[in-house]
């Protein structure tokens, strides 16, 4: 089962990759791990953190200055 | 996953550095940096007192980094009567984007009772970007339209309001980009320029009495850090594009360094720690230039660089009609 990864303001997919990090989620649903975060329950993650949770939002943290 | 100086769960990770960093000690880094670069380039005049504070604008658009600048410089010097704080913000005409931009920061002056100050093209230049978008007289990008009438006001502001320097939020990356588009345009000069304008200390610098000095206290901060400081403290930012941006080359720029980055972590900060050595010694050797050129000339110039005042507004400018001026005339002939 993969984990489900939400996009703040688009998209949601399903993953399928086994032991995720966070930045391997936001490489898959193509965002750089500089421009956005993984959110597991609402708080940050750090991008070499393995993600356990079944469902993930990605905000995107770079837009505009 | 832990942070490495507590028991806290950590919210990011630095590849550049190895560190991981839960919210207190993320929010302690960047305000540690800021200030460390404050002390650093020498931002706090020796002559500046209580009775005699120095004036510092900060040019606040609402964005992630200028919020994020004004909420760390209230927070160490609202109680310093050595510095007084004034925002700029500057209104483009830019529908649905700087209206909401403008609340952004609104919200954040009132919250923390900074002076603001507010300057638009429509009452200095009698202009809209969305229809000097439209219209393109000069066949440019809009932000190169946009980043001459947008210096043009800091600097009029500057001076208004009375301003000893000028800061603005420019990140890790936004500074890094400028570095390679200066060295892979091989202007040297504008090296040595941008080092004397905005990079350098302040004991480091050639003193020019045309501009006011600028400085960048977030530029040793990554742009996401600035936007996760921001997201964890809640702060009132606006993150939507510029419907008009359109900087394709810094666009190139942005996606090759953050490649590199990626396969090199610490890329970044070594690009702009050499940058700014090799800004100095460019500084240094055109102004010693500059001096010998005197010394061997008796009427030299001393309008430095060859700096004269523009014909109808006055400003600094090496022609007799400055490029605002010349933008602001094409745009007009245009309607």
């Amino acid at each position: 089962m993969g984990v489900v990864v939400e996009v703040v303001g688009g998209e949601t997919r399903e993953i399928g990759i086994e032991t995720p990090t966070a930045a391997d989620l936001l490489r898959a649903v193509d965002v750089s791990p500089h421009e956005a975060t993984v959110l597991a329950e609402g708080r940050p993650v750090p991008d070499d953190a393995v993600i356990d949770a079944d469902r993930v939002q990605v905000l995107r943290l770079v837009t505009g200055g | 996953m832990e942070c490495d100086r507590c028991s806290r769960p950590a919210v990011h990770f630095a590849a550049y550095s190895g560190g991981h960093l839960c919210e207190r000690h993320l929010r302690r880094s960047v305000e540690k940096r800021v200030r460390r670069r404050i002390r650093s380039d020498g931002l706090i005049g020796r002559d500046a007192t209580p009775e005699n504070p120095e004036t510092w604008l900060i040019g606040l658009s609402g964005g992630k980094d200028s919020v994020v600048l004004t909420q760390v410089l209230h927070e160490t010097f609202a109680d310093d009567p050595r510095i007084r704080l004034v925002c700029l913000t500057i209104h483009e005409g830019i529908e649905g984007y700087r209206d909401a931009s403008l609340d952004a920061s609104i919200e954040l002056v009132e919250k923390l009772e900074i002076e603001h100050e507010r300057l638009s093209y429509a009452e200095e230049f009698d202009l809209e970007m969305d229809d000097v978008a439209r219209d393109d007289p000069e066949g440019m990008a809009p932000c190169a339209y946009c980043g001459v009438f947008r210096r043009n006001l800091l600097e009029r502001g500057a001076r208004k309001y009375d301003a000893d320097k000028l800061l603005t939020g420019h990140n890790l990356d936004d500074e890094t980009q400028t570095a390679l588009m200066n060295l892979f345009e091989g202007d040297v000069r504008q090296v040595a320029k941008h080092f004397d304008a905005s990079l350098g200390g302040f004991d480091e610098r050639g003193e020019s009495e045309t501009f006011v000095p600028r400085a960048k206290p977030l530029r040793d901060v990554p742009e996401k850090e600035v936007a996760l400081y921001a997201h964890l403290r809640d702060l009132p930012v606006h993150m939507a594009e510029c419907p008009h941006a359109s900087e394709a080359y810094r666009g190139e720029i942005k996606d090759l360094l953050l490649g590199l980055e990626e396969n090199h972590p610490g890329t970044r900060h070594s690009i702009l720690s050499g940058y700014e050595d090799l800004a100095a010694l460019a500084a240094r050797e055109y102004r010693r230039d500059g001096e010998e050129g005197a010394d061997s000339n008796d009427a030299a110039d001393d309008s430095h660089d060859g700096l004269g005042e523009c014909e109808r507004c006055g400003a600094a400018t090496t022609r007799e009609v400055c490029r605002k001026c010349q933008l602001v005339e094409s745009v007009h002939a245009a309607d």
